[in-house]
């Protein structure tokens, strides 16, 4: 088989993918070190506390079946995590994987509705600032995405938090709480994570920088000459490429809003858990959201990839 | 049908602001010129004199302010006669002091709004433009093929998609495009200059215009190509007989396809008439500037009457910034003569008709 007749999509996908298992390899490498390196070891309650000796952990571990080197931990793990066994959680003692899994679908959830509302709001004012310039109307959106950008997360959270008690006699929950059927609370935090994460001036910065560009190439000027409409012929350039890849860029950044989101409205996801775990010191449950975090982050930017290559000839033929 | 001219421009004025020379960039200066149903008008000038600005104007397709703020442009195919300009001048507040524009406040949105409104089924349908540089022009995301099927599924009566495209094969094969079932699916970024260029010819036709205004059609091929080019745009005009409008900085292409020629410089036309008369060294009434380009061609004829050097014309293209008392041209003029040197320098001559059609904006004529 000739070089020339893999398909591009296929030689991303590849490359990618295999980026991803290095990329994970390091980071779990990453983490368990700062693991190590912290203090605290969850089974000093076993042999006498903080002042056991070295000698007493040696043998503890002994009889549990732990290796008592670092790589001999963290190769013993990586052994499982290649059968697909994350290991069980120190506190509950279920599998991680499951737990993580779960977590994870509730996290993304808060994360993909946070995107759809961010996108929802900042793409209009950057399409609108971008083709009118200078109007009263596009300073106060700017004025207003700057704003909301610099109001830190859970402030903004607090007060929804705050707002809908008062005003609307609600406590807003989220995902998996008795009453997750009521719409309106099931929706706020994803609407204050979307508004808050600071991600709004930087989507309408980067969209109008690409929608004004795009609105002077020249094939745009063909399509007004043609009698074409111009959107249809800016939307891949101008909208679709820029949208998928400011939310490959900003994905690790709006993880980091959720974290902070989920634990203000006590939403299930793996913010949440990690939160948990690293209090309690559950190193395995750490050592999988850290993993699942990597591959969130990984999904992101390979969808971009992959956008960008099916829409761009310049990438996929010639 | 009537005799009026297809399209005739009337005292067009195109602006452009320069912040940082805070003064007008008079890039179209009162400019009026008509063309023929059925023929075809070559304007020509060096670069810089307003000729793709005037063509852009024409259109509405000038994005950035000021752009167009004053003049008419009667598109008339006998069905449809209205001015392209309609009521735009409602959206611009123009400050005059003596004649000159002083200062202008345009809605530059709701100009361009109204401008749509005004091009609705004349942009595409009855106007076409070729473009100068035409791999950028073409849409780099879609097939060749699909934005010619576009062009014919906007403003023709087939509305089905495989109609359209066996159409699009059509004008493919009509431009001379080799293999147009391949070359139909091909991006811009695949085809040559001089195949990206034909195809921008068949999606222009593939609304079957009234006018093709070419804009530098063959500026940037290389000179086979160019002849190529030219070769294929006389056959369309002898083919269809559809009236063009083309553009160029280069006397020799504008004579292979004109009947009528208008000379520009500064953003004026100074002579406008048939191709024969504007255009042949051997017909004596013409403007200085117009017998100063001829001169500069290189060709057999120059070389016999200049020796091996070429003639070129002294000094640089007019600074359109500048407010020009005089004549435009008349700092690099060589034809000026004692009688006239008062006036040229303070009093710019108007466009005279000095016999035939033929019209020279010169003191020399008046």
């Amino acid at each position: 088989m000739k070089v020339s007749a893999i398909k591009p999509i296929t030689f991303v996908l590849v490359k990618e993918i295999g980026m991803t298992v290095l990329l994970l390899f390091g980071v779990s490498i990453i983490a368990f070190l700062i693991i190590l390196a912290s203090p605290g070891d969850p089974f000093a309650q076993l042999y006498g506390g903080l002042s056991g000796s070295e000698a007493e952990r040696k043998a503890l571990y002994e009889s549990l079946g732990i290796p008592t080197t670092w790589y001999g931990q963290y190769f013993s793990w990586l052994g499982n995590v290649l059968q697909g066994d994350l290991g069980n959680s120190i506190r509950s003692g279920r599998p991680v994987l499951a737990e993580v899994v779960s977590a994870g679908i509730n996290t993304l959830y808060l994360t993909l509705g946070a995107l759809i509302v961010t996108l929802a709001v900042a793409a209009p004012i950057a399409i609108y600032t971008a083709i009118r310039d200078n109007t009263r109307l596009t300073i106060s959106f700017n004025l207003f995405a700057y704003m909301i950008s610099a109001i830190p997360v859970f402030w903004l959270g607090y007060l929804g938090i705050y707002l809908s008690t008062h005003l609307f006699g609600f406590f807003p929950l989220g995902l998996g709480s008795s009453d997750s059927g009521n719409i309106a609370k099931f929706l706020l935090p994803i609407f204050i994570l979307g508004m808050g994460s600071g991600l709004i001036s930087e989507v309408v910065r980067h969209m109008r920088e690409q929608v004004s560009r795009v609105m002077n190439e020249e094939y745009i000027r063909t399509a007004r000459a043609k009698g074409a409409a111009v959107w249809k012929h800016a939307f891949k350039e101008g909208f679709l490429i820029p949208v998928t890849e400011i939310m490959a860029i900003k994905m690790p950044f709006i993880i980091g809003g959720a974290i902070i989101i989920e634990q203000v409205f006590n939403w299930p996801g793996m913010g949440r858990m990690a939160w948990q775990a690293a209090q309690d010191r559950d190193f395995p449950v750490i050592l999988g959201i850290t993993l699942a975090a990597a591959i969130l982050v990984r999904l992101s930017s390979l969808l971009h990839k992959i956008v960008f290559v099916s829409v761009n000839p310049r990438a996929s033929h010639l | 049908m009537s005799t009026n001219p297809l399209i005739k421009i009337e005292d067009l004025h195109t602006f452009f602001y320069s912040k940082a020379k805070q003064a007008f960039i008079r890039a179209v200066d009162g400019i009026s010129m008509e063309v023929p149903r059925g023929k075809t008008l070559g304007i020509v000038g060096e670069s810089g004199s307003g000729k793709s600005i005037t063509m852009m104007s024409v259109l509405g397709l000038i994005s950035a302010g000021p752009g167009v703020i004053r003049g008419k442009v009667i598109y008339d195919n006998g069905r449809i006669k209205k001015n392209l300009l309609q009521g735009l001048d409602d959206f611009v507040d123009l400050q005059e002091h003596d004649g000159t524009i002083m200062q202008v406040d345009k809605d530059l949105y709701g100009w361009q709004q109204h401008s749509e409104q005004l091009m609705k089924n004349i942009r595409g349908n009855e106007i076409s433009i070729i473009f100068q540089n035409p791999k950028a022009a073409f849409n780099p995301f879609t097939v060749i093929g699909e934005q010619i099927a576009e062009m014919v599924l906007l403003h023709t009566r087939i509305n089905d998609p495989v109609a359209a495209k066996a159409k699009a094969l059509y004008w493919l094969e009509r431009v001379k495009m080799d293999a147009p079932e391949v070359r139909y699916y091909n991006y811009p970024g695949a085809l040559s200059g001089g195949m990206a260029q034909r195809a921008m010819v068949a999606m222009a036709l593939a609304s079957e215009p009234a006018l093709l205004i070419a804009d530098e059609p063959t500026t940037g091929l290389d000179a086979t190509i160019q002849a190529k080019v030219l070769q294929l745009l006389a056959e369309i005009k002898a083919d269809l007989g559809i009236t063009i409008m083309i553009i160029s900085h280069d006397i020799g292409v504008i004579s292979s396809l004109s009947d009528y020629v208008a000379v520009m410089y500064g953003g004026t036309v100074l002579e406008y008439g048939s191709a024969k008369d504007v255009l042949s060294t051997a017909y004596e009434k013409k403007h200085p500037y117009a017998k100063a380009l001829l001169a500069s061609i290189p060709g057999l004829e120059n070389i016999e009457k200049n020796g091996a050097r070429l003639k070129a014309i002294k000094g640089e293209v007019l600074d359109t910034i500048r407010v020009v008392e005089g004549c435009k041209f008349a700092s690099r003029c060589d034809c000026m003569t004692d009688s006239v040197k008062h006036k040229c320098n303070t009093q710019q001559p108007p466009l005279e008709d000095i016999g035939g059609g033929h019209k020279i904006r010169c003191w020399l004529y008046q």
